[in-house]
């Protein structure tokens, strides 16, 4: 009996020890704010200093920036279920997910339209966030894609980074020819099955994997053709690796093994962080695609956005992300988060304008900034990474000896299965 | 050496070399990762596979981005909460279905056998539903609930509970032992093996999940060891280093009650009872 009391008192003692409370985030119109963002060292330090900004004007204001991953964010928004009560006031969103969040969940994103000014911030980041025409999102990072160039490597292939500046597909896979032959070095390298290179080929040209109305647009997509077509060329002449992981891909640029990358300029952190590669590299524009419509040399690989959650403290939240329409803000966060503003004006500021030591004196963030402006807009929809998967499954079949045309009618029949027509 | 000597070595030879491949195989990643963080990011992806002098900068980056004690503390109550209270709640359960079976229970236990076929995503959202209206969202009992009876664990207890002697249940009773007191004095001794089995099994499941304490959890201090793992893969530029030395401290525990507990578990899972 004694022991009978004794696992009795035991399970009592485990089960009050069970409803013992973690502290509770505010989530009233209480003039506190919870932000939810994933990246101690980019978006969370970003927010961290706006924080920081904002309460030397408003002291009584109390923010609570909180890590969680972006994948946990989807989850717990999903879960909610359109409640928005267990939900943080800002939280940060993956851009090209935002649609999809807010088709889903309509309820649950805070319609800014109206209540915030969005002059000055490139009109494709900002499209990211628009759904039916309203806006729902604060553009934060850019994912501007940036074309950086081993400048070692080109000299000895008798070039330099103007030689792959302002040019199209054409011209570049010309010199990429020519400096594998000269140096025995791939120009690019990518991760096999990601399709990160063929969406930011297919944005530059104003391309999307859907229509404006939402139903897919694969099959009969020109400029995909034509991107699938110079994707398959590259990695058939061995002018783009392809590797397993996304670990190779970063290994291959600080193992030296490939001449350069076009990809968003998040990347350049990665380059910066090889110190023993400090003076030998150079950033440009990419290269346009040939012979194809509304071409342009600039396009967007990720990159995020600020959303504000309904039934929450909506004026405090739009009153502190007034913060992301500063210029000294955006000054303050790029020399120790590399974060490169889509908001225009920010190039004027001291750090954009700086040279940088790295890339031989180069003021490269202005210049970012400056593409960013001229990233043609896509539309991305609920379905996008349904879509990136097919176009993934149907590249991979090309590059095995696929039929272009009839790869892609599958991917599209794919991707309207997974939308139920 | 005569020719059946020579059959007898080499099939010997061959299954002992076919042992090593797979103990290699298995034991590889574990040690990849122990390796992985004592090195640094560009020796990981370089594919060094000794260790080199980076474990202390490793820790020390890990312990400075993140709250590992609070996190390590988390799992730890919440594995051990989840432990006791679901061997002790599924064993009865088991139990009970074996010894005083008939058919209205064994419809029941149908029905929770069934019940292993929903997989937990399709009951997530209900479930967090449920759990918000109740004000179960970061408090522990929000998180253990869900895990405290699970079809599986009920089944193993079930199961084992066949071979456990009726003539040990019949002198028991005879004796005057209560019918509690021959589950506590009686069946637990015997089904020790059973125990370390579904221990084991409990403490890796509850340890390593992700999915619903990721949503239940919400707040920064109820953080726990493989959440804090996939915040060290966040960023845009991830220190493998410190993720190694992350992963390396989140799967320690588990690897200990393994080897403690590893000749139980294979006695339960091969169905032997003392």
């Amino acid at each position: 009996m004694k022991k009978l009391i004794s696992l009795l008192l035991a399970m009592l003692m485990v089960l009050s020890l069970g409803t013992v409370a973690f502290a509770e985030p505010g989530d009233q119109a209480d003039g506190k704010l919870t932000i939810w963002c994933w990246d101690q060292t980019f978006n969370i330090a970003a927010m961290e200093k706006a924080k920081e900004m904002y309460q030397e004007e408003h002291p009584d204001v109390e923010i609570d920036v909180q890590e969680v991953l972006w994948e946990d964010v989807e989850s717990r928004i999903i879960a909610s279920n359109g409640d928005t009560s267990t939900l943080p006031d800002i939280t940060l969103i993956q851009d090209n997910a935002f649609q999809k969040e807010v088709i889903n969940y309509p309820e649950v994103f805070y319609d800014m339209t109206d209540t915030y000014d969005f002059t000055d911030f490139g009109e494709a980041k900002v499209a990211y966030s628009v759904v039916d025409g309203h806006n729902y999102g604060i553009p934060f990072d850019a994912g501007t894609v940036v074309a950086a160039w081993r400048t070692d490597y080109l000299e000895e292939a008798g070039y330099t980074v103007d030689d792959l500046t302002d040019i199209d597909m054409d011209r570049f896979l010309e010199i990429a020819r020519d400096v594998k032959e000269k140096t025995g070095m791939p120009m690019l390298s990518g991760q096999a099955g990601a399709v990160d290179t063929v969406m930011i080929l297919l944005q530059s040209c104003g391309g999307s994997l859907f229509n404006e109305d939402g139903t897919v647009n694969m099959k009969d997509n020109e400029k995909l053709k034509a991107v699938v077509d110079v994707y398959n060329t590259m990695v058939a002449e061995g002018l783009f690796i392809e590797v397993n992981s996304w670990d190779e891909y970063i290994g291959t640029l600080s193992n030296q093994s490939v001449v350069g990358t076009f990809t968003g300029c998040w990347i350049l952190s990665t380059i910066m962080s090889l110190s023993d590669q400090a003076g030998l590299w150079a950033v440009t524009n990419m290269p346009a695609m040939s012979g194809v419509e509304d071409a342009t040399n600039y396009s967007n690989n990720g990159g995020s956005s600020w959303a504000i959650i309904n039934n929450k403290d909506i004026d405090l939240a739009l009153d502190f992300m007034q913060m992301y329409r500063n210029v000294d803000f955006y000054d303050a966060i790029l020399p120790t988060t590399s974060a490169i503003a889509c908001y225009t004006p920010a190039k004027e500021g001291s750090n954009y304008t700086a040279p940088s030591d790295f890339f031989n004196g180069d003021a490269i963030f202005a210049k970012i900034v400056e593409f960013g402006a001229l990233v043609p807009a896509n539309n991305t929809g609920a379905y996008y990474y349904d879509a990136r998967d097919a176009l993934g499954t149907a590249i991979t079949n090309v590059l095995n000896g696929g039929d272009i045309d009839s790869e892609l009618a599958t991917a599209e029949d794919t991707v309207n299965f997974t939308m139920g027509f | 050496m005569s020719e059946g000597a020579f059959k007898k070595y080499g099939k010997r030879t061959l299954v002992y070399l076919f042992l090593i491949l797979m103990s290699i195989i298995s034991v590889f990643p574990l040690y990849w990762c122990f390796i992985s963080s004592c090195n640094n990011t560009q020796q990981i992806l370089g594919g060094r596979m000794v260790p080199s002098t980076h474990l202390i900068e490793n820790l020390k980056n890990l312990f400075a981005q993140q709250d590992v004690l609070n996190a390590f503390k988390n799992s730890v109550i919440n594995t051990v909460l989840v432990l006791v209270l679901s061997l002790a709640i599924c064993s009865i359960a088991g139990y009970g279905f074996e010894i005083f079976h008939d058919k209205g229970k064994d419809a029941v236990m149908a029905v929770i056998m069934m019940s292993m076929m929903v997989p937990f995503v399709a009951i997530l959202v209900p479930l967090f539903q449920m759990f918000t209206k109740m004000g179960f969202v970061n408090k522990y009992i929000g998180y253990i609930l869900p895990s405290l009876s699970t079809p599986f664990l009920i089944m193993l207890f079930r199961n084992n509970a066949r071979t456990f002697p009726k003539e040990v249940l019949e002198a028991a009773r005879v004796d005057g032992l209560s019918e509690f007191g021959i589950f506590v004095r009686m069946f637990v001794p015997m089904m020790r093996p059973t125990f370390a089995a579904a221990a084991t099994i409990t403490f890796m499941n509850t340890w390593n999940a992700y999915l619903w304490p990721k949503v239940v959890l919400q707040t920064p201090d109820s953080i726990t060891m493989p959440m804090l793992v996939a915040n060290l893969l966040s960023g845009y530029v991830v220190d493998y280093g410190v993720v190694m030395a992350g992963v390396t401290i989140c799967t320690l525990p588990t690897v200990i009650v393994f080897f403690i507990l590893q000749k139980s578990f294979t006695e339960a899972v091969a169905g032997a009872v003392k």
